[in-house]
Order: structure tokens, then sequence, then C-alpha cells
């Protein structure tokens, strides 16, 4: 059905409001497709358009001049934020578009530019780095006992996450602009504690997953005899998991030179870990 | 011997997986289940679990923030552990001569997907001047074939080819090379330590550092208590078995770190708490509270 001639509002909508089908569908293609179309130039641009692109030929008509001129926004600036919270932007840009037609232009495009960066560094640290480091430390820490059920747990976990991804729409559609600010206190101060349990778990995955100890017990003879220094021992005297801490403290070091990446770091701490099993300095355990 | 089926399906999961991390984000994309999958498909789940475990480990905090490539833990668990198992190495050699390597390399096919899809977000901007949305949508579905390709294609190739290199390094590693064996059974335990570093330095350790401290020390000192308890009934059986009629009934677990998740979810909880605590007083100053203590 084409409506390009179909009666139009002075806004360029042909009045049509996103039905909870509609807002479902969003939900869904972001949910499983979002980031198919990721790319270096403009990152989420393709994304951001084929998530919503259903619900915007309903609000302006197919082929309609507006449809093409809003398309064309979306689709030739650059977007990128996590898809954990992206149906946050979804759903508010809909609603200013619903209400204001090609008039929202300028709105639209300054909330996508506006949320994208804030939203991407709360996603990230909870949903892309506490969250997996807790349950991904859990399943690994039982898979290399043999047991799998850490996994399942995990999945589980996940389902619940996606299950929020999918309830961000209708609230960020009824609500529009004015979520965004109620929520971005709140959204500090979780962000905040959550970085504290990662902070705490990672301490703790220092103290049980890094398997390192020394192996040497160098022997110094002299004229009375001959004295075997247990160097394991003594570590273990001044504090158990000394070596793994160690370790940990000097990448953390190393990470922050300038020009080193994460696997560049990997393969030096190979290089210098197999050099010192090699020869017998480090073991295993 | 890796069947074709068995490089069907690891293949296959491959390309599913990068599609899982990238949506609905179920932990199918992630190291510790792709251990778990290649482990089914090769029939020795111990082995799977115990490569992607590491794996896991080793990319805890390499996220894909901003865009930026990370190593691919998951084809490095799935070719180290078919070739584990297939080859019958050992699986935390496995670790650091294929998953590991392999792994780092493979960032190369992701920036290869990437740029392809560069080429289909052009044919998108030119379907959206011609309002032809029909091909919109397989310009950018072909986005994408553009990331499952850059998974399943170096995963098929390196299955299906790998095995006579693979062979040699295991023959190598038995014999000549052993020193340089022991040398990759030390990495493979010292490789999470980088995930654990890399994790750090996205967390706002500076802030936090009474929490790191806090969450080794109350560990190491659980975990040393639960390595020793077990070296000691290690010790009693060993006097039991010298006497008779003595029947030992107890068991001992190592440490559940899922409790230990709890106490630094509690210290979180409460860290939220104290931290809402100004804004409520605020909150109580401006309704009148006279009796404040300050």
């Amino acid at each position: 059905m084409t409506s390009s001639n179909a009666t139009k509002l002075p806004n360029g909508t042909t009045g049509y409001k996103p039905t909870q089908k509609d807002l479902n569908s969003v939900s869904l293609r972001s949910l499983l497709l979002f980031q198919a179309g990721w790319n270096y130039e403009r990152m989420q641009n393709t994304g951001y358009l084929w998530v919503i692109l259903p619900t915007l030929r309903k609000i302006y008509g197919d082929k309609s001049p507006e449809l093409q001129e809003m398309a064309r926004l979306h689709c030739s600036t650059f977007f990128n934020t996590t898809n954990f919270l992206s149906n946050i932007v979804h759903g508010v840009d809909l609603a200013l578009e619903a209400e204001d037609g090609v008039d929202s232009k300028d709105a639209v495009a300054g909330l996508k530019t506006g949320l994208m960066g804030p939203l991407a560094s709360i996603g990230d640290s909870i949903f892309g780095a506490l969250l997996p480091t807790v349950f991904g430390a859990l399943a690994a820490n039982m898979a290399m006992q043999g047991q799998p059920w850490g996994i399942l747990i995990w999945v589980v976990v996940n389902l619940f996450i996606d299950w929020f991804r999918c309830a961000q729409t209708r609230v960020a559609y009824d609500q529009g602009i004015k979520l965004v600010t109620t929520m971005s206190d709140k959204l500090n101060a979780i962000t905040d504690a959550a970085c504290v349990m990662g902070v705490f778990m990672v301490g703790a995955l220092v103290a049980t997953n890094v398997g390192l100890s020394f192996d040497i017990r160098p022997e110094i003879v002299t004229e009375a005899g001959s004295i075997v220094i247990d160097i394991p021992n003594i570590c273990n005297m001044i504090m158990p998991k000394l070596v793994p801490a160690v370790l940990v403290g000097f990448v953390y070091w190393l990470l922050g030179k300038k020009g080193m990446t994460s696997t560049k770091a990997i393969i030096i701490v190979l290089i210098i870990t197999v050099a010192l099993g090699a020869c017998g300095v480090l073991i295993k355990g | 011997m890796i069947q074709w089926w068995q490089i069907l399906l690891l293949t296959l999961y491959a390309a599913y997986q990068i599609m899982d991390e990238l949506g609905p984000y179920s932990s199918a994309g992630q190291a510790v289940f792709a251990g778990l999958v290649s482990g089914v498909v090769m029939g020795d789940i111990t082995t799977g679990l115990y490569i992607g475990g590491s794996m896991q480990l080793t990319v805890l905090g390499v996220g894909t923030f901003g865009g930026s490539s990370r190593i691919d833990a998951n084809s490095g668990t799935v070719i180290a552990t078919a070739f584990a198992v297939a080859t019958k190495m050992d699986p935390q050699q496995a670790l650091a001569v294929i998953a590991t390597p392999v792994a780092a390399l493979m960032v190369y096919t992701d920036i290869l997907g990437r740029f392809a899809n560069t080429f289909w977000a052009h044919r998108c901007d030119a379907d959206v001047e011609k309002m032809a949305w029909g091909s919109f949508n397989v310009h950018y579905l072909m986005g994408a074939l553009s990331w499952m390709l850059s998974r399943a294609l170096p995963v098929f190739l390196a299955l299906a080819f790998g095995q006579g290199l693979v062979n040699t390094i295991v023959e190598a590693l038995n014999g000549d090379l052993a020193w340089l064996g022991k040398g990759l059974t030390v990495a493979g335990g010292a490789l999470p330590a980088v995930g654990f570093a890399i994790l750090l330095r996205y967390l706002p350790v500076k802030k936090h550092v009474p929490y790191l401290i806090l969450g080794f020390s109350v560990t190491a000192l659980l975990v040393t208590l639960f390595g020793y308890v077990a070296a000691l009934n290690t010790d009693i059986k060993a006097v039991a078995g010298l006497l008779d009629n003595v029947a030992l009934t107890g068991q001992y677990n190592s440490l559940p770190m899922l409790l230990v998740a709890f106490i630094g979810l509690a210290l979180s909880l409460m860290y939220y708490k104290t931290n809402q605590a100004p804004a409520l007083a605020a909150a109580s100053v401006e309704t009148g509270d006279d009796d404040d203590e300050l």
C-alpha cells in the first residue's frame, strides 16, 4: 500500500501511532540483528535504520519524501552505542517522530548523538564488563573443574537481560524525552556500586585463578655444610598467592605504557612465562 | 582424526556464535560456551570445558568497547579443543600453543569483516536514495554474512587443513622440545592474569582500591585454607589406610566461588546504600528536620 497521496498531517506523518506490535518488532529486530551491519565508517548507522524502518514506513507512509528524509538522517549519520540500552534511544526517537514527524528532525539528531555516549559508558561497564566478569568467572571456574552448570546459570541471567532490553522500548516510548533526565542520576549510583563488586571480584579471581608459583630451591654450599633455600615456602610464608598478585600488578603496569595493546600484553606474558617455565623457575599450581 | 561432520558442526557453531555475541548475547558467544560445544562435538567435554574456561578467564576484561576488535577467544577455543582431543594433546599446552595464538591472529579476520560491512553500508545509502526498502533489507542483512564468514571460514580452514601441522607440533613437544612443553604449561596458568589486569584497566580501580585488596586477601586466605584441608584429608586417608576398621566419611569440596561473589554483592549493596544516603539526608533537611545531629 503506497500512501504518498493519502491524507497527510502538516508535520508529514499519516497520523499513525506505533502500536505494541510495532514496538515488539523494534525490540526483536534490535535484539537479534541490530549490529549485523556494524562497519568502520559509521558503525551502527544502517542497523539503527533497519530496526525502526517498518515503523517509520507506517508513520510517514511508504515512498513518501518525508520517509526518505528521515531515513536518510538515520542512515547517513554515525551512530554507536551499547546494544543493551539502545532500545531506549529507539523508543524515545519513535515517540518524537510519531508526535512531530519531520519537524522533530533536529531533536531526533540531537537525541541520538546526546544519548549514545552516556548510554554506551553505562552499558559497557555493567553489561559489557561487570556481569560477564562475575558470571563468566563462575562459569569458567566450574568448567575447569569439569562442571558445565555455571554456563547454564549465565544463560539464564542473560535471558533476563534480553527481557530487560525488550522492555525498554515500551517504557522509553511512553515516557519519551522525560525518561532521559529522570534516569541519569539513579544510573550513575548503580554503575558506581556495580564497579565495587567488579573490583572485589577481580581481587578474588586473582587469588583463585592465576595458577603460578616459584619452583626453585637453590642450594648454598659452605664449608660447614649446605643450606637449601626453599623459595616457594618463603613466598608462601610472606603471603600465599604472592606470584599471581605480582604478575597481575606487572601486567596492569604494562598496559599503562604508551602503545601497549591487550594482544601485545598477552604475547609478552606468553614469552616470559614460557621462558621461566622452561628453565624451571616457575611452575603451574 | 577430526571427522567431516565434526568440522561441519564446529564451523556452523563458529558462524552462529558471533551473531549471538552481537545480538541476543545468550553467552553462546563466550569462550566457556565454545568449550562446552566443541567438547560435546569432539566427545571430550572435560577437555573442552577446561580450554574454554581458561580462555574465558583470559579475555574476561576484553570487551568490544566502541567497536574495537578483541582477541577471538571463541575460535581459539574451538580449534584448540578440536586438536587437543584429536591429537591427544595436553589441554594446558593446547591452550598456549593453539588457543591463544589463533585467538590473537583472528583479530585480523574480525577487522576484515568490519571492513566488508562498510561496502554494504554504502549500498544501503544508495537504497535509501531510491527508497528501495526491500533491497535495503537485503543489503543490510548481507552484513550478517560478513560477520559469519569472518569466523566460520578461518575455523573451517584450520580444522580441515591444520591437522598435519598440529601433529608435527605435538610430536616435537613430546620429543626434542619437551622443555618448551613445560614452559607452555606454565604459560597456560599465567594467561588469566592478563585478563584480570585488562579488566582492572577498565574499572575505576583507584577509586575502589580497598575492595580490590579485600577481594584478594579474603579469597587468598580461604582458598589456602581449603587447600590445606584437602591436603590434610589426603594425609589422614593415608594414615587410615594403614589401620584397620577405620571408616572415613568426610567430604571436602573446593572453595565455592558463588559465595565469594555474594560477599562482593553485599559490599556493593552497602556501598549503594551509603551513596544514596547524602541525597536522602539533604531531602530530610529540606522538609524541616531541626533535630539533625550536625
